[in-house]
């Protein structure tokens, strides 16, 4: 290998007569004028001055090709392979052409490659076509993972891409994009599956209900691990939800306003009506009494039903009601009214205030993995609650800790989350995405950090897409994103230009730590989603699921004949309360015949169904 | 259109009536009627086939086919402020590692012989240029036959030229090849001979234009016909060679090739070879010469960057650079 042509202090061209480059792979130039230069190949080419089979404008047939072959020359020979090289660091002079040119070792590597150690980086995957350099690869760094390729699990051969995590301090917040089927999800999973190791506290927002870290990944065939005692899947209104008592009034306007927005007119209502300490009932309670109240139109009506109520308890009920109609009509008005209790019942419907969020703090204390499963909705509401809630116990805590006041601890967590532009879009103000914008301004200095995955990078608020200081690029077909992502990331042209054509799974990885792009596979993930089952075999299997039940079921009763039919309906509903008419169970045993599950069999009396 | 333009208009129509009248006989020919002629007063027209892959192979496991051709590049200004370097290449099919490559070169200012001003000055450097390039070609030839002992060397262009330009190293290559059993044949582009159109006039009284091959043929052979030009008729242009015209691809035009006379027995077998290198969609050289010749090019840029490398810079500018070149 040797530099040829016309160089420059950043790029020069190679070539070789037998060994084809690969785009990101890392050469060392050997300038007899400097020191050595360590380049990255940005392009390769292969190079034949007789093919395309063009000379002189001729078209040359391939039996010529062949006969030349007989003769022993082979035109593929010809071919040289050309890459253009851009120096990592700028080179003192132009580079000398006719340099040698070589492969790293990879203690020359090293540093630029692998920047964290083993257990205190997320190893992510591996750095693409560096297996030359990872043969002389220290040992602790080899065999640590799998990729998984065209349906198999392959070993690792080459230098292992480590995130590294203590950087996040310095160059906080992760991005992961990708468009649809790219495998941001696959690498979302990986890198909890990382977090989940170190024992990160981490906090994830699963509006697919498919981060679940349960089930071994099928292709290690059993060999894979769990993660069962390192992450807790939660459900807002089931296992989590809001305590209501603990609510500000701006909490609680933040909650129903990611229900359904809020008019200015509603936001009122709320600072008027809502009084600290009231419950979810006490508080629904008052705002019904003032609407039952307007509803009678005007005090003395309100007057007439104390005056004329059957008991006591009623009398006492109009009283109140005229009391919050004297002070609250004229500033509340009624339809505001009216739509905050329709905001609130939503909220309350979903289970939203039955329960509140200890088990996420304490899930996070333990530095488990809280995943957060619910609607995008109910998400969109829940997490403005709980990300102000935890981010502000974790900023007490470490403010309390400067002014050398005592503070209960509250440990750096990490909030993840899929299809983040939910929660900070772009353009509009959602609840959700004031916080998010605070932790990715603020959030370096109390050791709060987001990572968030999008397909649409176009549509995430843009000053927290500024913030997010590595950025994991999956395929991208879309040019309105690839333009985005050039604009926020250092990928250069080229690799822009190969956006559209990444395979699922690999990914440009943009690190303002790392000063330049990596090229990387996202390793196989230990754990699978929970439905990642192809709908189409779900139908199957749901299909032979109901065949066995029922096969199960009649098995028994065979050989039946067809005037037995409605005494067999008649026992199976006894047996199993599974009702079949005639005819349905008729179409259900012609079913089993086709399958061939079962026979049927013409006899003199009729026909009868039989093994 | 202006004046200028209608006076060339009108040169160009006296052309068009002059070459209407010169071939008016030729046209008028038949192609039946040509090829008749050419059948019992040139030689046979015969069909010829490709060559099998297994014929090849034998070619290939007796040494192969080794290519020659030569080129010439020339940088600098007018005489005798330029450079003149010229390479050959000797490439063999079987040997990957085994090209040979003799280059050298040549500058009025510094190897110049005594002036002769009367001389044409064009004269004196094409001929050099032919020597020396002859030369090289046949030193290369030489030392692959040495050094590879090839079934055949293909040299790119007529044999003749080498017996006028380099005589004695000619006579080297012709011996060797003869001692070493080694097929000798030159593959001619473009065909500069008459000598249909002379046996046309000498047999047919009425013609006085001198017509030329290229110019007969054109057409005229399918494609994968040859011409084995009789012994008699060949001699008349000169001795010690046999010669074949032939159809080697789908283009109307027709190539040539020498053989030296002592191999004569091999004249159709290496048409075949020529043929069966041919791509279709040719204009019928073999696509082997084509290789060699696109390898010993010297372009512009390399030439120029050698110079600019490996001559001074003040002698460089001062010598070679033309007031044109200075200006682009
Ligand atoms: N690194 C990888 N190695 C092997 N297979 C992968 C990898 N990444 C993704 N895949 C496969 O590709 C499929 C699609 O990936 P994934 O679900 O992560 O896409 P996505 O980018 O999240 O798409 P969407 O935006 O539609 O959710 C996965 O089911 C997985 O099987
Ligand atoms: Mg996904």
């Amino acid at each position: 290998m040797k530099v040829v042509g016309i160089t420059t202090q950043q790029e020069v061209y190679v070539g070789s007569k037998d060994r084809n480059f690969r785009i990101n792979e890392f050469l060392i130039i050997e300038d007899p004028y400097q020191d050595n230069l360590l380049g990255e190949v940005v392009e390769a080419n292969t190079y034949n001055r007789y093919i395309p089979l063009n000379i002189y404008g001729d078209f040359v047939d391939s039996s010529v090709l062949e006969s030349l072959k007989a003769l022993g020359y082979n035109i593929d020979d010809d071919t040289i392979y050309i890459a253009k090289v851009r120096l990592l660091n700028e080179a003192l002079y132009p580079i000398q052409t006719g340099s040698d040119v070589r492969i790293p070792k990879f203690t020359e590597v090293k540093d630029i490659m692998v920047k964290s150690k083993l257990g205190e980086g997320l190893v992510l995957g591996v750095i693409k076509n560096t297996d030359d350099l990872a043969k002389d690869m220290d040992e602790d760094l080899k065999g640590i993972l799998y990729t998984f390729e065209e349906g198999a699990l392959i070993p690792q051969n080459d230098i292992p891409y480590i995130l590294d995590l203590k950087s996040m301090h310095h160059y906080p917040h992760i991005g992961v994009f990708g468009g649809s089927g790219s495998g941001k999800s696959f690498g979302l999973r990986v890198i909890l599956e990382e977090l989940m190791d170190l024992d990160i506290p981490t906090i994830v927002l699963d509006p697919h209900y498919e981060m679940d870290f349960g089930e071994g990944a099928p292709y290690l065939e059993g060999t894979g691990r769990d993660f069962k005692d390192k992450f807790k899947c939660l459900q807002v209104g089931i296992q989590i939800g809001v305590r209501f008592e603990d609510l500000t009034a701006q909490d609680l306007k933040n909650l129903l306003d990611a229900a359904s927005n809020l008019t200015d007119s509603m936001n009122n209502v709320v600072d008027i009506l809502f009084k600290p300490k009231d419950s979810y009932y006490s508080f629904s309670n008052r705002l019904q009494m003032l609407t039952e109240a307007q509803e009678e139109g005007s005090l003395d009506r309100i007057e007439s039903r104390i005056t004329n109520a059957r008991d006591e308890e009623e009398r006492k009920a109009w009283i109140e009601r005229r009391d919050l109609f004297i002070n609250y009509d004229k500033l509340c008005p009624y339809n505001s009214v009216r739509g905050i209790i329709w905001r609130l019942r939503r909220l309350g419907n979903d289970g939203v205030f039955s329960k509140d969020i200890r088990e996420i703090e304490d899930g996070l204390q333990q530095g488990k993995l809280i995943v957060i499963q619910g609607s995008t909705r109910i998400l969109q509401v829940f997490s403005t609650y709980l990300l102000n809630n935890l981010y502000h116990k974790r900023r007490d805590y470490k403010d309390a800790l400067y002014m050398k006041a005592g503070a209960d601890y509250f440990p750096p967590f990490i909030i993840v989350t899929d299809e983040a532009h939910n929660f900070a879009p772009k353009g509009y103000d959602s609840p959700s995405k004031s916080i998010l914008k605070e932790i990715s301004q603020e959030g370096r200095k109390y050791g709060v950090f987001l990572i968030f995955a999008s397909q649409r990078p176009t549509l995430l608020d843009e000053t927290i897409t500024a913030q997010l200081n590595t950025k994991l690029i999956f395929r991208t077909v879309r040019a309105s994103d690839i333009q985005t992502i050039q604009e926020e990331t250092d990928l250069t042209v080229e690799e822009c230009k190969r956006l559209p054509y990444l395979r699922t799974g690999d990914v440009f990885i943009s690190s303002a730590n790392m000063g330049r792009t990596i090229f990387a596979r996202i390793r196989a993930a230990l754990t699978t989603s929970p439905h990642t089952l192809n709908p189409f075999d779900e139908l199957k299997e749901r299909r032979q699921e109901d065949d066995d039940r029922f096969l199960d079921i009649i098995m028994a009763k065979l050989p039946i004949n067809d005037i037995d039919l409605a005494q067999v309906a008649l026992e199976i509903e006894q047996e199993t309360g599974t009702t079949y008419t005639v005819k349905a169970l008729e179409e259900r045993l012609k079913q089993m015949v086709n399958r061939k599950h079962i026979r049927k069999e013409e006899t003199i009396f009729g026909y009868r169904y039989i093994k | 259109m202006n004046e200028l333009n209608s006076i060339l208009r009108e040169r160009v129509k006296d052309l068009n009536l002059c070459l209407r009248e010169k071939y008016d006989y030729l046209f008028g020919l038949s192609k039946k009627e040509l090829r008749s002629f050419i059948n019992s007063h040139v030689g046979e027209i015969k069909k010829m086939d490709k060559l099998d892959t297994s014929q090849l192979a034998l070619y290939e496991s007796r040494g192969g086919i080794v290519g020659v051709d030569g080129s010439v590049n020339r940088l600098g200004g007018a005489h005798p402020h330029y450079v003149e370097v010229y390479q050959a290449l000797a490439k063999s099919t079987s040997q990957k590692e085994g090209d040979l490559v003799l280059a050298d070169l040549y500058t009025p200012l510094y190897f110049d012989e005594e002036e002769d001003s009367l001389v044409d000055e064009e004269i004196i450097i094409g001929d050099r240029r032919n020597e020396k390039l002859a030369t090289l070609e046949l030193d290369v030839a030489i030392e692959s036959v040495k050094k590879h002992k090839p079934y055949a060397i293909l040299m790119d262009g007529g044999l003749i030229r080498y017996n006028i330009h380099a005589h004695d190293r000619w006579t080297e290559l012709r011996q060797l090849c003869e001692e070493e059993g080694v097929i000798l044949v030159g593959v001619i582009k473009d065909i500069k001979t008459s000598i249909i159109g002379d046996t046309i006039k000498e047999i047919d009284g009425r013609v006085s234009n001198r017509y030329y091959d290229r110019e007969i043929l054109f057409g005229q052979l399918d494609y994968g016909e040859m011409i084995i030009i009789k012994d008699e008729v060949s001699k008349k242009l000169a001795r010690g060679y046999a010669s074949v015209f032939l159809r080697s691809s789908l283009a109307p035009s027709v190539i040539g090739m020498d053989i030296i006379d002592s191999q004569r027995e091999h004249i159709q077998e290496m048409a075949r070879l020529v043929f069966t290198l041919t791509p279709e969609n040719s204009r019928g050289v073999p696509l082997w010469l084509d290789i060699v010749d696109k390898e010993v090019l010297i372009s512009d840029d390399i030439m120029r960057s050698m110079m600019e490398e490996y001559l001074d810079r003040d002698l460089y500018e001062r010598f070679f650079v033309s007031e044109r070149d200075k200006r682009s």
